[in-house]
């Protein structure tokens, strides 16, 4: 599953996830293969993004540092504040171990992105 | 810090003047919803008159952080499936971001994740109504929001204290205020008559160990919180980390392995609010 801008959407794809209108309410089903009319339709209703099976697009850069992966590199640093703590200490670990076999299983997922940084 | 100086900050945080306004119809609302008499249809319609109060509504609660995506079609259908607790909230956390969110870059985002994860949490521990977990975890920053608005010299001074000293956001709050912004929430939710318990899920956040009405409701969202900033979607003001309070899991009865079968729900479900927003 991947999310995708509709600028990248090409016929073939099928959704993964049901596309809401602004309002919220859902006009187009998961499992709908997208053709060139529905991406018209999609744009005409200023419908910006949409997740889609598979990881179609190579968005490497776009959605850096919220790959499993990167959540395994990023640990320490939120945990800087407990070095000496033995349950933070445990509860870091845990979470090194599930992100790790996240990681291993399968094409990473996006489980966030990472809007920018307060003051940034 | 003197008590007189925090009297005169709380002053400063609650002047009417600047705290953004409520739309006029919550307090129609409020009146009508404590009357027993009243109905469900009567709640909706007056609601509906503000068509733009309307249209926000049913965006948010046709977003995945509630129970029932994209199904919602009209503002009484709304109450009858989420109740009026959790409308007012999203009333109160549209109105505060609308004209707020410039001024935390991220918040909007963190908010919304731990307003996820909360109703995530709520539900994998049999909670009743996850949802009013979902409306404290969307709210749970708000004194944040609403103390670098009334207080601009602070938010810069906070900012760099985060920055130099590696603070947390609530440390340097602590240092700068003498309190943080969890009693922030406190004056907040009483200043807007939200209910106790979201109120709890606000005051408590980082310390559910005291929380003493709805200790569930300040465990949830104390976790939910923690979880939002693991995955690090948002920003709650720096990368870190809360210390989790094993309290946390004795209140909710599950182990902190149990953590990993909800973050199994919760990586997927944080993609599809990734571009969730309230206007």
């Amino acid at each position: 599953m991947q999310k995708i801008p509709l600028n990248l959407a090409k016929p073939g794809m099928v959704l993964a996830k049901p596309v809401p209108r602004q309002d919220g309410i859902v006009v187009v089903a998961s499992g709908t293969e997208i053709t060139e009319g529905l991406i018209d339709k999609l744009e005409s209703m200023e419908v910006e993004t949409i997740v889609v099976e598979g990881n179609p697009v190579n968005m490497d850069g776009v959605m850096a540092g919220s790959s499993y992966a990167a959540r395994v590199g990023r640990l320490d640093h939120l945990f800087r504040k407990f070095p000496d703590d033995p349950w933070m200490g445990r509860v870091k670990e845990m979470f090194r171990g599930y992100f790790t076999i996240k990681a291993a299983s399968g094409p990473a997922e996006t489980p966030g992105e990472t809007p920018p940084k307060s003051g940034e | 810090m003197e008590d007189d100086l925090k009297t005169e900050r709380k002053g400063q945080l609650l002047a009417v003047k600047d705290l953004p306004t409520l739309p006029a119809v919550l307090d129609e609302v409020s009146k009508l919803v404590a009357r027993p008499e009243s109905t469900t249809e009567q709640v909706a319609r007056l609601i509906s008159m503000d068509q733009v109060l309307s249209a926000k509504v049913l965006k948010m609660v046709n977003s995945p952080i509630y129970g029932f995506p994209g199904r919602i079609s009209s503002v009484s259908h709304a109450l009858m499936l989420l109740g009026f607790n959790v409308i007012r909230g999203i009333i109160v956390s549209t109105s505060v971001f609308e004209v707020m969110t410039k001024n935390m870059v991220g918040l909007w985002e963190h908010s919304v994740a731990t307003a996820l994860a909360s109703s995530t949490v709520a539900r994998a521990c049999g909670l009743r109504d996850p949802d009013e977990y979902s409306v404290a975890g969307l709210l749970h920053d708000l004194g944040k929001v609403v103390a670098t608005v009334q207080l601009p010299e602070l938010k810069t001074a906070i900012e760099s204290l985060v920055k130099e000293k590696d603070l947390t956001y609530l440390a340097a709050e602590k240092e700068l205020l003498g309190f943080g912004h969890d009693r922030i929430n406190a004056w907040l939710a009483t200043h807007w008559k939200l209910p106790p318990n979201i109120k709890e899920g606000m005051d408590h956040h980082h310390s559910p160990q005291t929380a003493q009405l709805y200790p569930e409701m300040a465990a949830v969202v104390h976790l939910a919180d923690f979880l939002a900033r693991l995955y690090e979607f948002g920003s709650g003001g720096d990368d870190n980390v809360p210390f989790v309070q094993p309290e946390a899991f004795k209140i909710l009865k599950i182990k902190p392995k149990d953590l990993e079968a909800i973050c199994d729900t919760l990586g997927e479900r944080f993609v599809e609010v990734s571009d969730l927003k309230f206007s």
